[in-house]
């Protein structure tokens, strides 16, 4: 979608306005717009060239937007305007993309589901009864809706993946350090990564050629050369391997997603491709999700403590600086942020670091080397995405830690604890609502994995899939 | 190595980051904090007596530092652009009391 | 009873560089608030730390400087709290792994020289700066970033001249290095002294005191005696030292506390995650500690060998690197090592403590005071008269040209002085009667009235000879 909005030159004004239009006409439905940006002053200075040229796309509204309120959906950020443009921005804009809107997300990015949302979760563009997922739900909505041919997320744990797989759309998070995190409001540093959304493996590498690329503002930024993925796009699967994650796959429950997921695979296999379950040691799995939540808040409690009423935000006066800061955070936070912040903080003591943080971050390691060494022999590990399709608005359990699908719903973060490759793209569905297979890849591998993702697009036929909002 | 901790302590331990938590904010926490100590014997079922934390995703060593050179500096109002209150270019607060360091 | 006091000292440095530690901002001081930061000083949502290499560089001096073992694999960490001149609400700093470790400083005690042994030396940022007004306090994040290194001494001195010479050590060091300024009195150099009591030749440490903001040198040695006596009184009373923050007054010449301790904060201290190890190359490291600028021991060294000068000389010339640097600027010019420097340290430093100068922004040119010091020591003039021409030799005046306009220039003429000292003996003859009675201070009587007849132009040393030569004529 994207080569050809670039490629009519002669329309990208109406585009990006028709895109605008849709994002706000949506808006009651959806909510995936927090705040919508001045498409007049971007129109009027359009590059001449440029990969992305005219073409209209969002950003979460976690990344840094010189002028242009950036809230993170935290009412502690709620008038905040940055001084300062994200890197991804200063590429986008250099590329010819055009914001259309700032979208909504899980509280600072800390959940699954954008029910912390500070104005209200996002809506399934599929089933407005039902949760887009998150952190980065918006993007995916207005994808999803067809109103943006690609969208900025964040993903921390599966926070591009989960909703790209609750929206049926494409959700690529690339290795660690492949693009720049600075002007990207934290959430967990060492599992933060920068990821997107879009309807195709095709957009999907012209975004990651925009995007990646070293940045010296961002010391764990890699060095290694940007390839040219759409021109390395191959879908022979012959002489690939894959292992499906037999941890998850033998602890589904739901027929639908069991059967999508087989026949996928069977027809991988016809495709030449080789496909073998391969299980990880089962107790290592389970602990991914306590490991990943003691890392996540532990880091997120240090990384949020700059957000005091000092400088910048929605500050609540006080009689003394204490008071002041004390206010402007109990009023800033919601419930799900201030519960993150308690329990990481306990991690982080010295007397409970050793038990908890560092001992987090141990499992971490093991898992990681699991993956390396399965990464070995395979060329991917894949497994659906989730069980079920998108939960409704109303179920209540979630983003609360619980032992239900202790693996299935939360291994994903196995790639934000490697840094390695790892996307989610349509795989089927159940009933109306769209279902997300995940694959994960060696480091710097995204080449690789485009190439299963455009094997998987070429099976299922799924391809700049739109839901149509009802 | 089940740890017990009561809404009171939760809530001693919000005031030191800086924030208040009301009386069913504690006991939530509580909750999930119980939650969370029923989860550590996953932790613990792994074998990490030889293993090192991993910190960063990779760990290849780098060489990069900046060079020691002006590149960025922002304007006294950009600084100043996100509060309202400021005198004579600084932040102003209400009075800061000593502290250690 | 008698005690032993234990006195351990942590140091924080800014180190001089063109931008802060993590951002491309500039490091400055005294200027306009908030103009000298960006983004990352202000800890904005997002920002990343990025390091600065000639930070690295200073600390590699400084560790080298002091004897440190450097790790070539530097390390960050987070040291959280919640303050408001601390944007991030964490501060970088290098708790698991500092830069260096095990090193000294030797100091001079009058039981002779002592070595002090420096535990570590790690990296960090600076916070931001406050101005407590009466109802407000203002922040300025001018300072916020600015690289510093921290400098933990271990518990090795034991009285307050003790703990002064090490920090005078360590700051001549890191001064003529060029990794800091070290101005006390505008904080580009802090220092905190921890003190503890405990009875003589006991192996228990007492409770521990700390002494901040101390903004000179001098006030070291004072606070730390003061607050030796202080616990002394204390304990001898029966009374117990509480664990506390103090500060000198200088006014009062008196510690007074500020807070006490309460337990030991939780900094919740983990490493970085932003910031990759990062590897220093030996041949680096090398490169840097090849081209280090000459260190003040070995300049005491080679002062000793090449000029001949005292040790209390010396010390007193490189405790100023501008005077020490200027010193040897006037020795290229001269051969008088200790002439020249009476005359630096006297009359040239008088004359720049009156004016407010400094020695390299004033106008006195090295050959000049070379030439000066030549002068006398040819009798071209006297030492008085020399005095006479500082002023001149400060404006950056020729010593000889200002004599001659002064109408200074001795007579030395042995011919035309014979003749003056005849007239004078026939103008004195009681002087001239004491001599041959024996009174040898009849001579020092007529050099004076010579002096006099000549407007004190006669060379004093030809006039002295002459004297006494015609007198043993007459006798």
């Amino acid at each position: 979608m994207i080569k050809e909005m670039r490629e009519d030159r002669a329309n990208a004004e109406k585009n990006v306005r028709e895109a605008f239009e849709k994002a706000q006409a949506l808006q009651d439905k959806l909510n995936a717009v927090v705040t919508f940006a001045d498409i007049d002053a971007q129109l009027a200075a359009l590059p001449e060239d440029g990969l992305l040229r005219g073409v209209p796309i969002a950003l979460k509204d976690l990344v840094s937007t010189k002028g242009l309120r950036t809230t993170a959906e935290s009412n502690i950020l709620w008038n905040y305007i940055p001084v300062f443009d994200a890197h991804i921005v200063d590429k986008l804009r250099d590329a010819g993309a055009v914001v259309i809107a700032k979208t909504n997300m899980d509280e600072l990015a800390m959940g699954g589901t954008n029910l912390s949302a500070y104005s209200g979760p996002t809506h399934n563009p599929y089933d407005l009864t039902r949760m887009t997922g998150g952190s980065s739900g918006g993007s995916a909505a207005l994808v999803a809706a067809g109103v943006v041919p690609m969208a900025i997320g964040s993903d921390t744990g599966d926070s591009v993946r989960k909703p790209a797989a609750f929206c049926g759309i494409v959700g690529v998070k690339p290795t660690y350090g492949r693009i720049s995190r600075y002007g990207i409001l934290p959430y967990a540093s060492s599992l933060d990564h920068v990821g997107y959304f879009t309807r195709s493996i095709e957009d999907a590498c012209i975004s990651l050629h925009v995007l990646a690329g070293r940045d010296d503002r961002d010391m764990t930024s890699s060095f290694l050369e940007v390839p040219d993925y759409l021109k390395e796009l191959d879908s022979d699967m012959h002489g690939r391997k894959i292992a499906v994650l037999g941890n998850v796959v033998k602890n589904l429950k739901n027929p639908a997603t069991i059967k999508v997921f087989n026949d996928l695979m069977d027809a991988l296999r016809e495709r030449g491709a080789q496909v073998d379950v391969y299980d990880f040691d089962e107790d290592l799995m389970k602990a991914i999700l306590p490991a990943y939540y003691l890392i996540a808040n532990c880091e997120a409690t240090s990384n949020h403590s700059n957000l005091d009423g000092i400088r910048f935000g929605n500050v609540v006066k006080g009689e003394t600086m204490e008071e002041l800061m004390k206010n402007t955070r109990t009023n800033g936070f919601g419930p799900l942020i201030k519960k993150r912040f308690v329990i990481g903080s306990y991690g982080l003591f010295e007397e409970n670091q050793e038990r908890l943080f560092r001992k987090a971050q141990k499992v971490r390691r093991k898992v990681v080397d699991a993956m390396k060494e399965c990464l070995k022999e395979y060329d991917a590990i894949m497994a659906p995405a989730s069980d079920n399709p998108a939960p409704h608005l109303d179920d209540s359990s979630a983003d609360e830690l619980s032992a239900n699908y202790l693996i299935v719903e939360n291994y994903m973060a196995m790639g934000n604890f490697s840094g390695y490759p790892s996307m989610t793209v349509p795989m089927g569905f159940d009933g109306d609502m769209p279902l997300g297979l995940n694959m994960t890849c060696r480091p710097f591998e995204e080449t690789t994995m485009f190439d299963f993702g455009k094997a998987i697009e070429e099976i299922t036929g799924y391809k700049d899939m739109k839901a149509e909002v009802k | 190595m089940e740890e017990r901790k009561d809404a009171a302590y939760f809530k001693k331990l919000a005031e030191q980051l800086m924030f208040r938590l009301t009386d069913e904010e504690a006991e939530w926490i509580k909750k999930e904090f119980d939650t969370l100590m029923g989860q550590l014997h996953l932790l613990d079922a792994v074998d990490t007596e030889d293993t090192e934390e991993m910190i960063w995703p990779f760990e290849d060593e780098t060489t990069f530092m900046r060079e020691d050179t002006v590149t960025h500096v922002i304007s006294q109002d950009d600084a100043l652009a996100n509060v309202t209150t400021k005198i004579e270019g600084h932040f102003a607060l209400p009075k800061v009391v000593m502290k250690d360091d | 009873m008698e005690y032993e006091a234990t006195i351990g000292i942590e140091i924080h440095c800014q180190l001089k560089t063109a931008t802060k530690m993590f951002s491309g901002a500039p490091c400055t001081y005294g200027r306009k608030a908030n103009t000298a930061v960006n983004e990352i000083d202000l800890g904005m949502p997002g920002t990343l730390p990025c390091l600065n290499m000639e930070g690295v560089r200073k600390a590699i001096m400084a560790c080298t400087g002091l004897h440190l073992t450097i790790d070539p694999l530097v390390k960050f960490d987070r040291k959280n709290y919640y303050y408001s001149d601390l944007p991030k609400g964490f501060q970088i700093t290098q708790q698991f792994h500092p830069i260096g470790k095990n090193g000294f400083v030797v100091i001079d005690t009058p039981e002779g020289k002592k070595k002090i042994r420096i535990n570590r030396i790690h990296m960090e940022e600076d916070t931001a700066k406050q101005f407590h007004l009466k109802t407000r306090t203002l922040l300025d994040f001018n300072r916020s970033g600015v690289p510093l290194i921290e400098i933990v001494s271990e518990p090795d001195m034991h009285n307050g001249a003790e703990a002064q010479a090490y920090v005078e050590a360590l700051r001549q060091t890191l001064y003529y290095l060029g990794v800091s300024d070290c101005r006390m009195e505008e904080g580009s150099m802090r220092c905190d002294v921890n003190i503890s009591l405990a009875p003589k030749g006991s192996d228990v440490l007492g409770t521990k005191n700390e002494i901040k903001n101390m903004n000179s040198i001098a006030n070291i040695g004072k606070a730390v005696d003061y607050e030796i006596n202080r616990q002394k009184e204390v304990l001898d009373a029966g009374g117990e030292i509480y664990q506390e923050t103090r500060r000198f007054d200088e006014k009062s010449g008196t510690t007074i506390a500020m807070r006490r301790k309460e337990g030991t904060v939780d900094y919740k201290y983990f490493p970085e995650p932003n910031i990759f190890p990062v590897r220093l190359s030996p041949e680096w490291i090398k490169e840097i500690q090849d081209h280090m600028p000459e260190l003040p021991e070995v300049r005491r060294e080679r002062y000793a060998a090449e000029y001949g000068l005292s040790a209390h000389d010396i010390s007193i010339l490189i405790a100023n690197k501008e005077i020490s640097d200027f010193y040897e600027k006037v020795m290229t010019f001269s051969k008088n090592a200790k002439g020249v420097c009476n005359w630096l340290l006297g009359d040239v430093s008088g004359w720049l403590n009156h004016h407010e100068q400094n020695i390299e922004t004033c106008a006195l040119k090295p050959e000049n005071l070379a030439k000066l010091v030549q002068m006398v020591d040819d009798g071209k003039i006297n030492g008085k008269q020399a005095k006479a021409l500082v002023e001149d030799l400060m404006e950056g005046k020729d010593p000889a040209q200002a004599a001659k306009e002064k109408g200074m220039e001795q007579v030395s003429d042995e011919g035309a002085l014979r003749e003056m000292v005849l007239s004078v003996l026939a103008a004195n003859p009681q002087a001239v009667e004491d001599y041959r009675a024996g009174k040898d201070r009849a001579v020092g009587f007529l050099v004076g009235q010579m002096m006099k007849a000549s407007r004190g132009k006669a060379n004093p040393s030809i006039v002295n000879a002459l004297i006494v030569e015609e007198l043993k004529k007459l006798q």
